[in-house]
Order: C-alpha cells, then sequence, then structure tokens
C-alpha cells in the first residue's frame, strides 16, 4: 500500500495549550531524524514557530487567499515530505471554515494526503465541546488529543476528562521546569541542535532534564508513526 | 418539452450579467440540459470566450440575427437558448422581441421565457424594474443580486419597492453569492468554464495546474448558485412543470 503524506496540524481553540510547542517539536523531531519537513505558521504578527526554522517553515497569513493558496496547496503535494501546521488559536475557527469551504478533507484523501489534527485540550468545556464539534464535521478525521502538562494541566481528573474527548488517540508532553523551560524558550535555542551536538557549556541538570522531557515526547511520535505504517502494510 | 428562452440581462453595464450567464450554462450543462448560448455583445462576446463551444455571437437588433435566435426554437433539436444581452440593453433586446412578436406567441404557451434581471447596486434599478414590467407579463421573472464582484444592494425600502412592484407580477429574487476575487481573476485567465476550472482543465480539455484553494472557492461558489437555481425549481420551469405563480 502506497504511503500517504502527513499533514499535522497543531490547533487548539484556546491560547497556550501548547500547539506551537507541539509543531516545535515535531519539526525537531523530524530534523534529529535527518527527514524533510515542511511547516506552516498561521501567525504572521508574531510567527514563533516560523522564526524558529526560517529554512524550513513558511509564514502565511492563512485569512487571506494568497496565504491560503500558499499553504493548501502545498500540503496536497504528495511527495511524503511531512507537513506541520502551526494554527493560531485567534484563526481556529476560520481555519475550520476555510478548510470546509475549500473541500481540503476530500481533496486530501485523493491526493495522497493524510490531514491528521492534533488537537490541544485543556479543562474547559468549551475545548471538550469543540474537539466534539471537530469529530462531528468530519467524522473520519484522525485526531489525536494533546495534552501539554506544562501549558494546560488538566489536574487531578485528568483521565476523567481525557475519557470525554472524541479520540483515544493522544500524545502527552511533559511539563519541564522553569530553568529547562527558559532554555526552550530562548529564541535562540534548537532543540534538534541541541539533541545532536549537546553544548559543552550547558549546566548537565538542565541538558538531562531536557533528554527526559524531549525523550517519551519523540518516543510518542515514533510510535504514531510505526503503528500508522503497520496499519497500512499490505502483508500484516 | 415546449422550447425555453433564458435572457439574462440588465440595463446597466459592469453588474455581473456575462458571470450570471456562465453560471447558468454551467448549471444547465452540468445538468445535462442541452442548451445553446446567445451572446448579444457583438462583435466581439465575452460568453462566447467562456463558452465557445455553445455560444453564438448576435446582433439583436438585425433582423437575420433575430430570425436566427427565434426561428429556430421550434426546429433545433437543443430546447433552451440562453441570450446574454449586451450591457444596458435589456429594455431594447425585450423591445425588440416584442416587436417580432415573441410575447405574443409565450403568451399563447408555444414557448417558455424565463427572465434573470441582473440589478445594479443604485437606486437606478428600480427604475429598470419599471420598465421591465409590460414584457414579463407571461414570464418567469428573477431579480438578480449579483454580489460576485462585492457589490453591496442599497437597502430598499419596502414601501417603494411595493410602488414598483405594483404593476409587475412578483418577482423572485437570486442571490449570487461573492467569489473570492483571486479565484474570480484565475478563471478570467483561464478563459475557461468555471466547471471545466474547477475539474483543473483547460478549455480544451487538458489538464492544468490551477490552485486547488481556487478551484475549492469556484466549486463551494458554484454550490451555492445551484442551490439558487434548485431553489427556484429552474429545471421545472424550463421543462414547463413548475405552477407559474
Amino acid at each position: 500500500m502506497q504511503r500517504r503524506t502527513r499533514v499535522y496540524i497543531c490547533c487548539s481553540p484556546h491560547k497556550r495549550t501548547g500547539a506551537t510547542t507541539t509543531a516545535r517539536l515535531l519539526s525537531d523531531y523530524f530534523i534529529a531524524n535527518g527527514r524533510n519537513f515542511a511547516g506552516f505558521d498561521t501567525d504572521p504578527q508574531e510567527p514563533d514557530y516560523g522564526a524558529r526554522f526560517p529554512n524550513a517553515v513558511a509564514i502565511v497569513d492563512s485569512t487571506k487567499v494568497q496565504g491560503q493558496v500558499a499553504m493548501f496547496d502545498r500540503l496536497l503535494v504528495h511527495d511524503e515530505t511531512p507537513k506541520i501546521v502551526d494554527v493560531r488559536h485567534r484563526f481556529y475557527e476560520r481555519f475550520l471554515d476555510t478548510i470546509e469551504e475549500i473541500g481540503f478533507m476530500d481533496e486530501a484523501l485523493t491526493a495522497m494526503a493524510q490531514p491528521i489534527v492534533l488537537f490541544h485540550a485543556d479543562a474547559t468545556e468549551a475545548s471538550l465541546a469543540a474537539s466534539l464539534a471537530l469529530a462531528r464535521r468530519w467524522p473520519d478525521l484522525c485526531m489525536v488529543i494533546v495534552t501539554n502538562k506544562g501549558s494546560a494541566p488538566l489536574g487531578h481528573d485528568a483521565l476523567d476528562i481525557l475519557a470525554q474527548f472524541p479520540s483515544r488517540r493522544r500524545f502527552v508532553i511533559g511539563a519541564l521546569d522553569t530553568t529547562a523551560r527558559a532554555c526552550l524558550e530562548a529564541s535562540d535555542f534548537s532543540l534538534s541542535h541541541f539533541l545532536l551536538t549537546p553544548p559543552s557549556d550547558m549546566s548537565i541538570v538542565i541538558r538531562m532534564g531536557l533528554r527526559a522531557w524531549v525523550a517519551p515526547i519523540f518516543a510518542q511520535f515514533q510510535t504514531f508513526e510505526l503503528r500508522a505504517a503497520m496499519e497500512g502494510a499490505q502483508f500484516l | 418539452m415546449k422550447p425555453a428562452v433564458i435572457l439574462v440581462g440588465a440595463d446597466k453595464g459592469g453588474v455581473g450579467k456575462t458571470t450570471v450567464a456562465r453560471a447558468l450554462a454551467d448549471y444547465l450543462t452540468g445538468k445535462n440540459v442541452l442548451t445553446r448560448a446567445f451572446d448579444t455583445e457583438s462583435p466581439r462576446g465575452t460568453l462566447k470566450r467562456f463558452h465557445g463551444d455553445m455560444t453564438e455571437v448576435v446582433d439583436i437588433d438585425s433582423t437575420s440575427d433575430q430570425m436566427k435566435i427565434l426561428d429556430t426554437l421550434n426546429t433545433t433539436q437543443v430546447k433552451v437558448s440562453l441570450i446574454d444581452t449586451r450591457a444596458g440593453a435589456l429594455a431594447r433586446t425585450l423591445r425588440a422581441l416584442r416587436d417580432v412578436g415573441f410575447f405574443e406567441a409565450v403568451h399563447e404557451g408555444q414557448f417558455t421565457f424565463i427572465l434573470f434581471h441582473v440589478l445594479g447596486p443604485s437606486i437606478a434599478s428600480l427604475d429598470e424594474i419599471a420598465e421591465t414590467a409590460p414584457f414579463v407579463a407571461d414570464a418567469d421573472y428573477f431579480l438578480v443580486k449579483n454580489h460576485v464582484n462585492d457589490s453591496t444592494f442599497f437597502e430598499w425600502d419596502p414601501a417603494t419597492y411595493q410602488t414598483y412592484f405594483s404593476n409587475t407580477r412578483s418577482a423572485d429574487e437570486v442571490t449570487i453569492p461573492k467569489l473570492s476575487e483571486m479565484a474570480y481573476e484565475q478563471v478570467e485567465i483561464a478563459g475557461a468554464p468555471f466547471s471545466t476550472f474547477v475539474a483543473n482543465k483547460t478549455d480544451d480539455g487538458r489538464p492544468a495546474a490551477h490552485s486547488f484553494v481556487l478551484r475549492g472557492y469556484v466549486r463551494t461558489w458554484q454550490a451555492k448558485i445551484a442551490e439558487e437555481f434548485n431553489r427556484i425549481q429552474l429545471l421545472d420551469l424550463i421543462a414547463g412543470a413548475a405552477d407559474k405563480k
């Protein structure tokens, strides 16, 4: 079976749920594995994701037709290069409306692209409602519920809350301690560069902390890819 | 089924008449309704540019061209004739049709006559409606608000509106929604019917490389227009099956 080109859509209707962090982690995962990717940052005003990967991430205004052409036409190119879209929370509804209006989901099927929505959950009722609305809108959509324990912790009832979301697929992004987080958020810090060639002048505590944080995240990405490959395998 | 004449016109230029005619041509073709079209923008024709295979450019004031349209209504295999009138020539076209006895024939039930009157965003459009009234007694008459080029229509005062319509058999409204400017321009550049653009083909049927996003916008826009034509039961009107209002 021919493999479809994956299109990861990192999104949330709310701010501070970690969507950009996930887009960044995915990008670093591909770089650390020596793979190409094509990213899209939909926030032309404050392109945090785009600024970190200037050679691989295009900054587009998804509210303008020109930006939509630059992004969606590229997302449908079946070249097996993973695509990553960081959808800013304030453009969330509009982004979905555009997807519906241009018939992106149907076209993705014929173009051998596989949209994967990484829905970033939080503990609010509105977050749950938005994920359910998304599942109703596109019942066949591959949705992964992402919880970022640092940005949007679900609290003690996490399991009960997650059980209500419409997908069993999950990514969990752990919380980082304050010092390591400050290091990660520095504008000139590259996670993939750190993983490939750890700077010798970095505190061993921070180094170990970052490694311990990122390892299970990358393991989840890898597991997701392996599972998808196995599901698509012809002779298993 | 008796022959049907669909006239698309306006007494003002730049209101998107030909866009409406193109949308109609696409809709009818999509519904497998054999259609021929006449473009009265003689000597050149915009409709002809997009639907060259079905369109003939005619001069509606010329007797020989009037004969070409009307005398063949009963003889041709194609039962729907779509006429895109030249800018500002709706009233003149209607008068020309009256003078050759077309409306009498419609009244006698020989032909079906459907008029799509494309309105401009100004108060002058109401005067146009009054001017059109004497010709639409036996027609299926539709007022078209065309938003494709971002027109915003004035709010019609109900009393004024009623004054104009007191002499006119009730007209239904048809709304043509806005289409992304960039998508519209790309179809213009492609010089192909909207449906051909959506199918990602060139006018001569070869594969094209049109933007998926722009095709998506055109496809959705066409679907909304089709909903409007379905709502007014256009196919039934053509077939003579829908109830006259």
